[in-house]
């Protein structure tokens, strides 16, 4: 059985994901995109943690969602409007709430009087909507004062047999036995319209007899073989319950009898409940059997009643159907289990393929169509189990507007906060991991991008900043963007400082985005730059570490006066992936499907010579610069014809592309990534290891690196004299 | 006298945290069957399957809220007579009205104890034996 810390641990979970309704939805409710249900879903999230932390006696968590739950539910029923002060009021008692939850939750004692001064603010604002409700007792009372409230009791006993009281409710109720006859079938009348149309005076339970039903095999399909027998409780004369049979009368045995309504025992709970009886009636789970078809006897069909509503209830009911969000928690340490699992698999399988291979064709045949199942198999087994791990960035964006609205309170500065796609999912590894470099990053942006209002109106632009943060899949990668419409980089300053510190030589000619780059050296941050928000120590440098780490790229682009915009690429996995498998010289590499744009193998003409370079391949009106992998990675490339080589062209995430030129390709696989970088450190264009299916160790290639270090890499006068005829002829 | 352990109750809340609270209480005074819904849908396809003694729910709660399973269970054919205590915060004094309007047997202030529900329990199906 649970104890009391588990539960408790579970009530912080679920303030958590209170916490995050509650900040959503007063965004949206700012934004102007919120409606009923957002300020309901709100009220629902503090009202939740209010009754837990009661339960677990977290006080002061009580009484302060207490007052801020008030103001909510004055919003909720019209008493108390959202104007933009009274909603910076609740942004920021949703702070404190947070505060409290992570004090409650650390057991740390919190101060008498913290957020004394949200609190008065939204006691003001009750104020203004004439007081209404109120902080009540410190201690929750058993009764409601003065409330009028007598118990209503019931004797278990009477809840047995509580079959529907046949006409208490006014309704008479009718026994009615349907027997169709073979003749009328044959005059094309369907007993099916005939229950149909008695199912639209009332209520009307049917109940199909199908004794008299045969073998499959005898089934004649003109002689019916069911018969009903059908409890009708309607409001309608005898008279209309005859007209439904009117066409058939001759052609059925019938028998149509009024039941006498036992003496009218009415609970007064259950008049209560008919005269409010709501449209959550059409939305009740009803007991159904299967139906079933009267005309076409469905040899299994059972002998079960059918309750059913009048026809109109039952369409489009809105609520019915649909089930409850069926979601179960699983300890993240179980799934971790299954993904590594999941990896040896991948790897125990490609072993198997490359075994199979070496087998004579005869055994090998059967054997590969099994394997190609099991490779189908392993890949959806992959693909679900990484999906459970998935989490829409909404989980880390949503600290952020929290941290804009401090930073700006301290700098005083006006900066609103716009996310986009907050659903997109990423892997849970990289999610944990992406909330340091992001906080960091935008904290940067209000602090150092976004100009003083003032400046910012004698710069011509609207008083408040904007830091659009958004996320999207591109290319089988997460690309997450930070941009704000700030000063943007001051580049002289940026190479002023890097001199200083010795970055940069004092001659060097750098391009504006060289420069501006120069802030993500390792030992750029200054003091010149701390301020008290930013700058605590950890600089850029260790943002873009950070994401290095996770496999992923950083890019900056600043543009002076119009503000920067800071590009995250990163992978959705850190597990598993799908790479192509190529040889160079007497090694092997994969290369990451995803960067991969298409294989080729050109021809002479489609491949011209220019000084400097290995040639730049003419490929359909766009020129893709040719560059040597051998060269690139320090291997020798296996001799031979120059024109058996493949180039693979390669997206670099920034949309420009280079051509790399292999030996040979193996086919595709998925492989597992291993990480190298704990053992050999950070490997420039090598992004990590991964295990082949002949045991063998393979590097997996880090193509944006390579792309970058074949810019730096000057042509070798080995590679230039080449390079004066083309690489591939 | 109704015996706790051959009571089957229902306990209806969005929150696991006081569900589980809730069934602690009741496993303390003697209850053994315990049926859970996180909300007023759930609850009625519980209802609809399982024969039910007592149900037990919040108010506040997505999908259908409190009052609305409330008024569900009265009108449903075979649920319709089940006890129903209604679990409401301190401030809910009004939400305690309608519900008495909808046929509610009783209700229950958060936080409680035991005792408490005990005796909220027992105003409604009498003595606990």
């Amino acid at each position: 059985m649970a104890t009391l810390d588990d539960l408790k641990k579970t009530f912080f979970d679920e303030c958590d994901e209170a916490m995050q309704q509650i900040e959503i939805g007063l965004t949206d409710i700012r934004s102007g995109e919120g409606n009923d249900e957002t300020i309901n879903a709100v009220f629902r999230g503090v009202h939740s943690v209010k009754g837990g932390a009661g339960i677990f006696g977290f006080e002061q968590l009580v009484e302060f969602a207490h007052v801020f739950e008030t103001v909510l539910d004055g919003l909720r029923n019209g008493s108390l409007t959202a104007t933009s002060e009274n909603l910076d009021v609740l942004l920021s008692a949703s702070d404190v709430l947070s505060d409290l939850v992570q004090m409650s939750r650390a057991g740390e004692t919190i101060a008498e009087g913290f957020g004394a001064e949200v609190r008065s603010g939204l006691e003001q604002i009750i104020e203004q909507g004439g007081g209404g409700g109120g902080a009540d007792g410190d201690i929750a009372p058993a009764e409601f004062e003065g409330l009028d409230f007598m118990p209503v009791a019931v004797n278990l006993d009477d809840l047995d047999a509580d079959v529907p009281l046949a006409g208490s409710d006014g309704r008479s109720v009718y026994k009615i036995v349907f027997r169709p006859k073979p003749e009328m079938l044959k005059k094309a009348n369907e007993p099916l319209y005939v229950l149909r149309e008695l199912r639209k005076l009332g209520e009307a339970e049917i109940e199909a007899n199908v004794d008299n039903l045969p073998a499959l095999s005898e089934i004649e399909v003109d002689v019916p073989y069911l018969s009903w027998t059908i409890t009708l409780r309607t409001e309608e004369k005898r008279a209309k319950v005859d007209e439904v049979f009117e066409f058939v009368m001759g052609d059925c045995e019938l028998s149509i009898e009024e039941e006498t309504p036992p003496p009218a025992v009415i609970a007064p709970a259950a008049i209560a409940a008919d005269t409010a009886m709501p449209e959550a009636i059409a939305a009740l789970p009803v007991i159904e059997a299967p139906s079933v078809a009267p005309a076409m006897p469905a040899p299994k069909a059972e002998n079960k009643p059918m309750a059913t509503k009048p026809e109109g209830e039952t369409g489009g009911g809105a609520g019915r159907g649909k089930p409850a969000a069926t979601t179960t928690r699983i300890e993240l340490d179980r799934i971790d289990r299954v993904v590594n699992m999941v990896g040896e698999l991948v790897i125990s399988q490609a072993m198997l393929g490359q075994i199979v291979q070496d087998l004579p064709e005869s055994t090998s045949m059967r054997l590969i169509q099994i394997l190609d199942e099991v490779a189908h198999h392993t890949r959806e087994l992959k693909d679900s189990v990484m999906s459970m791990r998935a989490q829409p960035v909404g989980s880390v964006f949503q600290r952020m507007p929290r941290l804009v609205r401090e930073v700006a309170a301290k700098t005083h500065k006006k900066v609103r906060l716009e996310t986009h796609g907050e659903t997109t999912e990423v892997d849970r590894s990289i999610i944990e991991r992406l909330g340091d470099p992001l906080t960091h990053i935008i904290r940067n942006s209000v602090d150092h991008g976004v100009e003083a209002p003032s400046a910012r109106i004698a710069a011509g632009k609207p008083e408040e900043g904007v830091i659009r943060l958004s996320a999207e899949h591109r290319g089988g990668r997460i690309v997450i963007e930070i941009k704000d419409d700030g000063a943007g980089i001051n580049s002289e300053r940026v190479l002023k400082i890097a001199r200083e510190k010795g970055l940069v030589g004092p001659d060097a000619q750098l391009t504006e985005d060289e420069i501006n780059n120069l802030i993500m050296m390792p030992g750029f941050s200054t003091a010149e730059v701390i301020s008290d928000i930013s700058g605590r120590g950890v600089g850029m440098d260790v943002v873009r570490s950070n994401i290095q780490d996770l496999g992923g790229r950083i890019t900056l682009k600043s543009v002076r006066g119009q503000g920067m915009t800071i590009q995250l690429a990163l992978p959705l996995t850190l597990a598993v992936m799908d790479g192509m498998v190529i040889k160079v010289g007497t090694q092997t590499y994969v290369m990451p499907l995803s960067a991969i744009v298409e294989c080729l193998r050109p021809s002479r003409g489609e491949i011209s010579a220019l000084i400097g370079t290995h040639g730049m391949l003419q490929l359909r009106g766009e020129f893709v610069p040719i560059i040597l992998l051998s060269d690139l990675l320090g291997v020798d490339s296996a001799p031979g014809s120059n024109s058996e080589r493949v180039v693979i062209v390669t997206d670099n995430g920034d949309g420009s592309r280079i051509g790399l030129v292999v030996d040979e390709l193996l086919g595709h696989q998925q492989v597992v990534i291993k990480s190298i970088e704990e053992s050999y450190g950070a490997v420039p264009g090598i992004a990590a290891a991964t295990i082949l299916g002949n045991g063998r160790v393979a590097f997996i290639l880090d193509v944006e690196k390579l792309a970058e270090l074949a810019a730096q890499t000057p042509i070798t006068n080995h590679a230039t004299s080449r390079a004066a005829q083309p690489a591939l002829n | 006298m109704p015996v706790p352990g051959a009571i089957k109750v229902l306990v209806v809340d969005d929150q696991n945290s006081v569900r589980q609270m809730t069934r602690m209480a009741l496993e303390e005074i003697g209850f053994r069957h315990i049926h859970e819904a996180e909300n007023g849908v759930q609850a009625m396809e519980t209802a609809a399957v399982q024969p039910l003694d007592l149900i037990i729910s919040d108010y506040n709660m997505p999908e259908m809220d409190g009052l609305g399973l409330l008024r569900a269970v009265r009108g449903h054919p075979v649920a319709r007579k089940v006890p129903f205590i209604m679990l409401t915060g301190r401030g809910d004094r009004e939400l305690v009205v309608k519900a008495a309007q909808a046929g509610v047997n009783n209700y229950l202030v958060k936080p409680f104890t035991s005792a408490i529900l005990r005796d909220k329990i027992e105003a409604v199906i009498g003595k606990l034996s």
